[in-house]
């Protein structure tokens, strides 16, 4: 029976392209970790894609067939992988530059040959050491900072919904305003560059929005609740809320001056402002009305118009929309209006399927963008995450008939899951399929530059592409559709890292 | 043929292997297993060819081979020749006879250990 210590051995992957260096090293390092091994560069870069930081050590040597030592650091580096598998390069170069480049390739440690037992084993153990400690502090760090966060989140729709408790009909109105200004938000630069939110502003934002009715604690009921049409008095007494609501932040005792109560200020005091300056309670005009409280006012029309109240029927989707386009709703900027139309069936969908994800999208991209600006290593957390979409893909899409592969760029190389390669007729790992024979003979040319230039026409929004082409599949010649997912890189000019898809006859 | 006579035959560095290795368990086995390393035969196989790169790459693991497994007087040979193949030259006829006489020292050494152990 393996006993729990059996399961949680370490896994280290040696890659070397002698055999008997492999098993010497295998062996000082005796049954203590689970080894596994790759008898070329190219080998390791698809384990290290398969298993990513699952790896827990990497013994890399530097002179190998198909993708050299550095060759491999280098698609580590593109990955980010570098910054959570701890690499020790295995080299009899004693040159400098070697060492030197390695360790600009974020390499942690040398072995140099001949192989000595004592050092190999103490440099392996050392490397892990640190690497687990600084691995278990950031994940304690991690869980705080999401746990708090929950709990913050949490406070804000408890307070919000005992304020929207009091008005009977409040149903997910809160939780549906957050979604609506979030997805604005973000789709903002792509109408108007000028509005580019950081993930980190959209979220406080999206929170700060759950406040914006806060102010009717202080509406009497019967206005509040009251069916049917309000009289202009009643009407006037209604209005005062969002003043209300931003004096109650401004009054604060504390926290006044953080950014979240600043951000639900304006959104309190200013979502009921008109673009034409025919709103209350300051009769702001266009870009006075800071940004955040025109998409809320939006938010709130078209969630209000969409939901059912007691003296009128839930308007559909659609027809809302037309009401706001067409201004018969309120006035709003042309900018948010143009928003709203490029968003319309995500927002829809995402209204209706509550059970997207959108916390973990949320921390995948703040911890992206926190990593960007503050140079941290990629969180286990992150990495999990974009792990986890990788096994979620493989699990889907071996439900289905087709064959799954991964390209990439640096190196360019395409490697196949199960017995992909096998029903191309080609290699498990196709280094530069451009120059490959057998992969040109199979798959053509022709068939690789188109993929590759509608790939490049992708964007990191759109990232999905479909093909169709003649390609060998199963021993003849077929028709195949090849569905794709292009990867891009973060950085601020993304960059086209490959993509991942399968290919399936038709 | 004890591990202590086997490095001497070959001119290897016994005492300098055992303290890296540790037993002569471990450095019996893998001088055993250097008969079916592949890299001696990819070396001649790449100078046959005229394939620079493959000839430099086997005569580079050869060489780490032999310095992992302390057998001293065959890395040397390998050295030089990888040397030879590394600045880009084909020239290595002289120093691959010298590396084919020490490799069959070698290869007989080891096939002696191993009938030892047999008997």
């Amino acid at each position: 029976m393996a006993s729990a210590k059996e399961i949680k051995r370490e896994k280290i992957l040696i890659a070397d392209d002698s055999e008997m260096n492999r098993a010497i090293l295998a062996d000082i390092l005796g049954g203590d970790y689970e080894i596994l091994e790759a008898a070329d560069g190219a080998e390791a870069v698809k384990i290290l894609q398969e298993q990513g930081h699952g790896i827990s050590l990497l013994l890399l040597d530097i002179n190998m067939p198909l993708l050299d030592g550095f060759q491999v650091l280098e698609a580590m580096n593109k990955s980010k992988l570098i910054e959570s598998v701890p690499v020790i390069i295995i080299s009899a170069e004693n040159a400098n530059v070697v060492a030197e480049r390695a360790f600009n390739l974020g390499v942690t440690d040398y072995i140099s040959r001949p192989f000595d037992a004592v050092i190999v084993r103490r440099r392996v153990q050392n490397t892990l050491n640190l690497y687990g400690k600084q691995k278990r502090l950031t994940e304690l760090v991690e869980e705080q900072i999401v746990e708090r966060q929950k709990n913050n989140a949490m406070m804000i729709v408890i307070l919000s919904h005992i304020v929207e408790f009091r008005n009977e009909e409040s149903g997910p109105h809160i939780q549906h305003i957050r979604i609506i200004t979030e997805l604005f938000l973000r789709a903002l630069p792509s109408v108007a560059p000028q509005y580019n939110y950081t993930p980190e502003e959209i979220s406080l934002i999206g929170t700060a929005s759950s406040l914006h009715d806060i102010g009717k604690v202080s509406i009497p009921t019967e206005v509040l609740n009251k069916p049917g049409r309000l009289t202009p008095e009643e009407f006037s007494i209604m209005k005062t809320h969002s003043a209300i609501g931003a004096e109650m932040l401004e009054k604060l005792p504390m926290y006044k001056d953080e950014p979240l109560v600043k951000t639900a200020y304006q959104i309190c005091r200013w979502h009921h402002e008109r673009y034409d300056g025919r709103g209350y309670p300051d009769g702001l005009k266009g870009d006075e009305i800071p940004m955040p409280a025109q998409v809320v006012a939006l938010a709130d029309v078209y969630d209000a118009l969409t939901s059912e109240r007691v003296y009128k029927k839930a308007i559909p989707h659609e027809k809302a929309v037309e009401m706001i386009k067409n201004g018969e709703c309120g006035s709003f900027n042309p900018i948010l209006i143009k928003v709203l139309d490029k968003v319309s069936d995500e927002l829809y969908e995402k209204l209706h399927n509550p059970d997207t994800s959108d916390d973990d999208e949320d921390m995948h991209k703040i911890a992206a963008e926190v990593m960007k600006q503050k140079q941290i290593t990629a969180s286990s957390r992150t990495l999990s995450l974009i792990e986890r979409e990788r096994k979620k893909f493989q699990f889907f899409a071996g439900l289905s008939d087709g064959l799954i592969f991964e390209l990439s760029y640096t190196p360019y190389m395409i490697t196949f899951m199960n017995d992909g390669a096998k029903r191309l007729g080609v290699k498990d790992i196709v280094l530069n399929p451009d120059k490959d024979e057998v992969f040109l003979k199979n798959c053509g040319l022709e068939n690789i530059k188109e993929i590759t230039r509608i790939l490049r026409s992708t964007t990191p929004e759109k990232a999905t592409v479909e093909y169709v082409g003649n390609t060998m599949f199963d021993g003849e010649v077929r028709k195949c559709k090849l569905i794709a997912y292009a990867m891009w890189s973060d950085d601020e000019v993304p960059e086209l890292l490959g993509a991942v898809g399968k290919i399936y006859q038709i | 043929m004890t591990v202590s006579e086997f490095y001497d035959e070959i001119h290897g560095d016994y005492k300098g292997t055992l303290s890296r290795f540790l037993t002569e368990e471990r450095m019996r086995r893998f001088a055993l297993k250097f008969e079916s390393d592949p890299s001696y035969d990819q070396l001649l196989d790449g100078v046959r060819a005229g394939d620079i790169d493959s000839a430099f790459r086997a005569a580079h693991t050869l060489k780490g081979v032999c310095q992992n497994l302390g057998f001293d007087w065959l890395y040397e040979i390998s050295f030089e020749i990888t040397e030879i193949l590394r600045s880009g030259s084909l020239d290595v006829q002289r120093p691959l006879d010298e590396l084919k006489t020490r490799y069959g020292v070698v290869m007989t050494a080891i096939r002696n250990m191993k009938n030892d152990e047999n008997n």
